[in-house]
């Protein structure tokens, strides 16, 4: 059956026609084009797909379209500021080593996100509770640990790496 | 996945109703962990899904200040109760267990209820429950009715469920004095496991904080479906709980359990874990009787 | 060699993130440089970002799942239900008949092709299928779901064959022919390596242990599943997007199809989208890839076809498992005398990389220590499972997992120290070893005294806790496979001193993409955002051999600085001729030509570029450069130097054991590597981490299992791949040697992390709790069945993985 649903879209009211049968994965990738959620599995057991639902990352392949009704639904192409400017969780894992073959970032970089959200500073074992469903096969998790508990950290703790910024090439 | 049409009862008379109407054509859905990959795989094809997720009831679990019983609600998350202080400090068994099931996105959506009607052995939710004595609320056509938790499963994805039926509730008696009990799933990696083999223990103690007065052994994996290991709770009644009781009520329960080859686990190895898991959920157990409250620290 | 009582760093038990970042290359640790590091270097050894990064930070990158061309059509693949069957009858017609079907294939609508380094794996098969993983027919549809349905239309009947499983039954003469053309299951490909007089030399030997070893089937696990879509524009000329990690060769086997389809003169380009991780796995060309050629043919549209997981398990390929058969001696000292290892390698069905494993696996079992007298014989024998492939080490673990585990085995007979054992055996810089490799640089020696120091060798062992090590070699400088080892590099600087650089390289991750960045930005003085690097498309981009051997930071680094190296010789002559003074007075810094004796003339590199384009005669500055190292194919006896370096490394790993439930605890991990030089510490760690826990899972955790050739495991629930809270403090020291030939020192490091680490593993089993597992994964039940032995507890029964008794000694 075909309905209309209406939900909050990376701070975006969105309404649109949605088959019944159509997980959110299916709606964000092939309907609305936001294909930065990644299929990795189909079953629930590698996190690609996450996304934040009204605070909680859940797994798109697992979870109707229609579920999303009167929801908030926040995808990795709503987490920078509509200005640009990277969420200080994309920066970390950019800045620290947190990406390699970038496919399970997405879903990793948000459920880092779900996890600061309830959990400002998080300790190692809970930063590996809050990722353990976000399978990694390139990183060895180390870095992407690091980038969490560095985004975590408070600011004057944090380590600024300088070979980031662009004006720090040759002096 | 097969199209199908998603209704959205708000009550439970309602839910029942529109499965009798579209009878043999019609399935439940909670969280959907388990359903939708049914579906996606074929071996589920209804044309209408009922949602049991917007069926209006507690969204926490509850105690009952005067007959101190737990009331779980069928339909809220794994992660609600991971989250939940009262879980954590009162029912540590508990806690144990759903803290570890599947993933933060999977137990932000599966529900205690679906893991249950799942009616899998190796459900993790189902093992401590039954050592608690939970019983479930079932209602249906012809009203509620009340079962026991360990009665509840009959087989490999088999329950007393009938047709139509739906496990509302979960309801655990209230503890006795000097009670610990803890969970341990076994698995080969430290998340995103079933268990090769699960152990749910409570034990409750005299007032010398030795003697065993009630013990409960739920095994997952053991057997065609979660069980209790009696004979081994009745050796542990009466006695103190010590290395060598607990290593003998590990033995009984080893030799109860009937364990079986699968492409997870050879039976030998998970008769073997019995032993030394019930074991050491015995020591947990003895610990975190002896706490105020239990706690939730790792088992 | 460390001095006892040296103080240990605080980090070395429980790491914690910033002390790691307290490890870094220059630090003051016990740990020397071989060479000071060189002075006036910015860009280098700096922890750049990866380039992409952003761009998958925040979902904007195109993976092959994001491709999508107008009016593609989706193909799907129907595969064997029998591991051997004859083919009876395949049926189509229902399918073909299906609303939105636009072409049904089966093995006998195509033309002769065949894949592999063997040649013996058509596309679709015809006449009969040899494993479960056999394509035998395929489907393009306007829709996914409708290519599913035409494939559950398509009726085929088979005929059960009797079906051969274990190589070793396989080798006898009476097993069931995989190939009956090929009138024996056992591969014409003899690997044999022979020098000295091992014979001689056991007889000489003070002690000699022997035992056989084995390792199973593993896989990538790639998060991003294969796929692949091919296009025929109107001339037949064909595109094809696929994430493959060889360019350049999979444009030859593409050609190949279209020459079979009868175009001739026809071009192909391959393009890559981004790539969601190899690891070896993209190292061929895959059936899909030919099958949506033959599709998009046939539909005259673009055809895409994407795996789901469980095609990923079931249809592309594995580690190459082997059974290991080894013996070492030594003399009384502990010095090496031989090693004598036969293996027998499970080909499966069809023959793909994973056949030409013992190639590689040669490197350790000559080059790893001093041994003087070695022979080696590998047999690849067909089998009714699944075919292996490449994967990250190519046959390296396999054959250090038996090497590392049986010189432990031989220290402890000699009464050795196994940390003094290695060391009285180790390799040292400027030897040639008696297989032909020339080492330049190595440091062994300091990599086996640098994790012996930060494992805490010397520290109190707690109950059922223990220490192991191993070391590797691996190929740090190329490898020539092929008739050429090269890679080319297109470059140019346009008027506001933006560099574009075109290379062979492949990026799957590992940020080869970044290193080539900073090598060019290093070498013209620019900055880091200041570089393009493109290396997605063959339309553009030169030759590459493929993104192997853990080689493209050297060769393709090289060839980006050859490149930029004559970029630079342009900008200097015009920089001299426009300021007027001797070029040798130049230097290229901070985006500026800058003469140091009169810093007033300096000028901007933008400013001087467009002065030279826009002037009569005018000019625009490019290189192109192509690099082929002096490497050596191997030689008909297998000599040769194969490689212009070694990457040399040891692992040590401190476990506890678990002694009631045979369960494995990593409690320190660490991965000592000489490295040349790091281009990039960040990345280069990344590497070893990233390496080290596929290492551990392949240690400890993961198998794809079969049974009688059917994959029982194809799914991330049962195939055990290490999640994040299976992490283990892991710490990877980086030693610099600065590698002669290396751009700017380097050697590889990609591969190395996961050759020791099962070795290392087992020899700390060993050590905890005195049981040697010789079969991988090393799983809690083998572990409790070998210390039930131990304490004389007869059999515990049958070993499901191997199908034979656990094993344990």
């Amino acid at each position: 059956m075909s309905r209309q649903i209406s939900f909050d879209l990376n701070g975006n009211e969105t309404s649109l026609e949605i088959e019944d049968h159509w997980t959110l994965l299916y709606l964000l990738r092939e309907k609305l084009g936001l294909t930065g959620t990644k299929e990795g599995c189909g079953s629930g057991e590698c996190g690609a797909c996450t996304v934040i639902v009204d605070g909680a990352a859940i797994n798109t392949c697992l979870y109707l379209a229609v579920e999303v009704e009167g929801k908030t639904v926040l995808t990795i192409e709503g987490l920078a500021s509509p200005n640009g400017d990277l969420h200080p969780m994309q920066k970390s894992f950019i800045e620290n080593g947190g990406i390699q073959c970038g496919y399970c970032s997405p879903g990793m970089i948000l459920s880092a996100t779900a996890l600061l959200e309830e959990n400002a500073a998080p300790d190692d074992d809970e930063i590996k509770h809050a990722i353990a469903g976000n399978i990694c096969r390139c990183t060895g998790y180390v870095q992407i640990i690091d980038a969490i508990k560095r985004t975590s950290q408070p600011e004057t703790e944090k380590v600024k790496v300088v070979a980031w910024q662009s004006d720090t090439g040759n002096k | 996945m097969k199209p199908f049409t998603y209704l959205i009862p708000k009550t439970l008379d309602e839910a029942i109703s529109l499965f009798e109407s579209h009878e043999g054509r019609s399935a439940y859905i909670a969280g959907g962990t388990d359903v939708l990959i049914k579906i996606k795989e074929r071996k589920l094809l209804p044309d209408y899904l009922i949602s049991l997720k917007h069926i209006l009831g507690p969204d926490r679990p509850l105690l009952n200040a005067d007959t101190k019983e737990l009331y779980i609600s069928a339909f809220i998350t794994h992660r609600t109760l991971e989250r939940s202080t009262l879980i954590q400090r009162t029912y540590p068994i508990l806690h144990d267990a759903v803290k570890n099931i599947g993933s933060v996105q999977i137990r932000n959506t599966a529900t205690i209820g679906g893991n249950l009607v799942n009616a899998v052995p190796s459900a993790d939710g189902a093992i401590p429950l039954i050592a608690l004595d939970a019983s479930v609320n079932i209602y249906g056509t012809k009203g509620m009715r009340s079962i026991d938790l360990i009665h509840f499963f009959l087989g490999p994805g088999q329950s007393v469920l009938e047709k139509g039926e739906i496990l509302t509730e979960i309801v655990v008696p209230p503890l006795l004095p000097r009670t610990g009990g803890a969970y341990i799933k076994f698995g080969r990696r430290k998340a995103m496991e079933l268990p090769l083999l699960g152990v749910g223990m409570l034990l409750s103690l005299d007032e010398d904080l030795a003697t065993c007065v009630k013990a409960r052994i739920g095994l997952g994996v053991a057997a065609p479906t979660p069980i209790r290991a009696f004979s081994a709770e009745r050796f542990l009644k009466g006695r103190e709980v010590n290395e060598q009781t607990l290593t003998e009520a590990g033995q009984i329960a080893a030799d109860e359990a009937r364990v079986r080859d699968s492409i997870r686990g050879v039976a030998w190895y998970r008769r073997e874990l019995v032993g030394v898991l019930v074991k050491r959920m015995g020591f947990t157990c003895l610990q975190r009787a002896g706490l105020k409250h239990g706690d939730s620290e790792d088992v | 060699m460390l001095a006892n009582g040296t103080t240990k760093i605080a980090s070395k038990l429980a790491p914690t993130i910033n002390d790691r970042h307290l490890l870094r290359i220059y630090d003051s640790a016990p740990f020397k440089s071989c060479e000071k590091p060189m002075t006036n270097v910015y860009i280098v050894g700096q922890r750049v970002s990866k380039l992409a990064a952003a761009e998958k930070a925040t979902g904007r990158s195109k993976y092959i799942q994001d491709v999508t061309l107008p009016g593609m059509l989706h193909g799907k693949i129907l595969y064997s239900k029998y591991p051997h069957a004859r083919i009876v009858n395949i049926d189509t017609s229902r399918a073909k008949k299906l609303q939105g079907v636009r072409v049904v294939l089966t093995g006998e609508d195509i033309p002769a092709i065949r894949m592999g380094v063997y040649k013996d794996n058509p596309p679709l098969k015809a006449g009969k299928v040899r494993s479960y993983r056999d394509e035998v027919a395929a489907v393009a549809a306007t829709d996914p779901a409708i290519a599913e349905e035409a494939l559950n239309l398509i009726e085929v009947t088979y005929e059960a064959l009797p079906a051969v499983f274990d190589p070793e039954t396989a080798m006898q003469k009476d097993a069931p022919l995989v190939h009956e053309a090929h009138k024996t299951n056992i591969l014409k490909m003899p690997w044999k390596l022979h020098y000295g007089d091992v014979d001689a030399a056991r007889k000489e030997a003070a002690h000699i242990v022997e035992d056989r070893f084995s390792a199973t089937w593993v896989t990538h696990c790639c998060l991003g599943t294969s796929g692949s879509i091919a296009d025929f524009d109107y001339d037949n000329h064909l595109t094809v997007y696929s994430n493959t990690q060889i360019p350049s060769l999979a444009q030859k086997d593409f050609l190949g199809t279209v020459k079979a389809l009868g175009l001739k003169n026809r071009r192909v380009r391959v393009v890559k989208p981004c790539i969601g991780g190899a690891f070896g796995s993209k190292l061929d060309t895959y059936a899909y890839e030919h099958v949506a050629i033959l599709l998009a043919f046939h539909a005259r549209k673009p055809v895409r076809i994407l795996f789901d997981r469980k095609e990923e398990f079931i249809a592309t390929s594995t580690r190459q498992p082997a059974i290991m058969d080894i013996a070492q001696g030594c003399d009384e000292n502990g010095k090496l005398l031989f090693r004598d290892i036969t293996m027998i390698l499970d080909n499966g069905a069809y023959t793909s990389w994973g056949a030409t494993t013992p190639s590689v696996m040669m490197m350790p079992i000559s080059t790893l220590y001093r041994v003087p007298n070695v022979r080696y014989q590998a047999s690849c024998v067909y089998t009714n499972n699944t075919y292996a492939q490449a994967m990250r080490g190519y046959g390296n673990p396999q054959a250090t997992f038996a090497i590392e585990s049986s010189i432990d085995m031989l220290a402890r007979a000699a009464g050795i120290d196994p940390v003094e054992f290695r060391r009285i055996n180790a390799n040292q810089p400027s030897e040639v070893s008696p297989q032909g490799f020339r080492i330049t640089t190595c440091g062994l020696t300091e990599c086996i005294d640098r994790v012996a120091h930060e494992i805490g060798a010397d520290d109190v062992k707690k109950k059922g806790e223990g220490i192991g090590y191993a070391s590797l070699i691996h190929v740090g400088g190329g490898a020539r496979v092929y008739k050429s080892d090269g890679c080319g590099t297109l470059m140019k600087i346009n008027d506001y001193g933006k560099v574009d650089v075109f290379t062979g390289a492949t990026d799957m991750g590992q940020g080869a993409d970044t290193v080539i960045a900073q090598l060019v930005a290093e070498e013209l003085g620019l900055h880091i955002d200041d570089i393009h690097v493109i290396h997605t498309d063959t339309d553009v981009c030169p030759w590459d051999v493929g993104a192997h051997a853990s080689r493209t930071t050297f060769i393709a680094g090289n060839s980006a600085l050859g490149a930029a190296k004559k970029l630079k010789e342009q900008i200097v002559k015009i920089a001299s001729q426009t300021l007027d003074v001797d070029p040798q007075q130049i230097e290229l810094n901070d985006r500026m030509a800058i003469f140091r004796e009169d810093t007033e003339k300096n000028i901007d590199l933008g400013k001087l570029l467009r002065k030279t384009h826009f002037s009569p005669g005018g000019n625009m500055l490019m290189a192109e450069y192509f690099y082929d190292p002096d490497n050596e194919n191997l030689g008909r006896d297998f000599k040769g130097n194969l490689s212009m370096t070694y990457t040399f490394g040891t692992h040590g790993a401190r476990v506890k054991v678990d002694e009631e439930t045979g369960k494995v605890e990593i409690l320190n991990y660490v991965a000592a590597h000489d490295v040349g030089r790091a281009i990039n510490p960040m990345l280069l760690e990344g590497q070893v981490y990233g390496g080290v826990m596929m290492g551990i899972g392949y240690a400890l955790t993961e198998q794809v299992q079969l049974e009688k050739g059917e994959i029982m495991n194809p799914n991330f629930r049962d195939y055990k791949v290490l999640t994040a809270k299976d992490t283990v403090p892991i710490e990877a020291p980086i030693l610099e040697t600065t590698d002669p030939d290396g751009p700017y020192g380097a050697k590889g490091i990609g591969e190395p992390g996961c050759v020791p680490t099962a070795p290392a593993i087992a020899n700390a089993i060993y050590d905890a709790v005195g049981v040697r597992i010789k079969d991988l994964p090393i799983t809690p039940e083998r572990v409790l069945a070998a210390l039930k032995r131990k304490k004389g507890i007869d059999s515990c029964g049958i070993d499901p993985l191997t199908e034979k008794e656990y094993d344990c000694t």
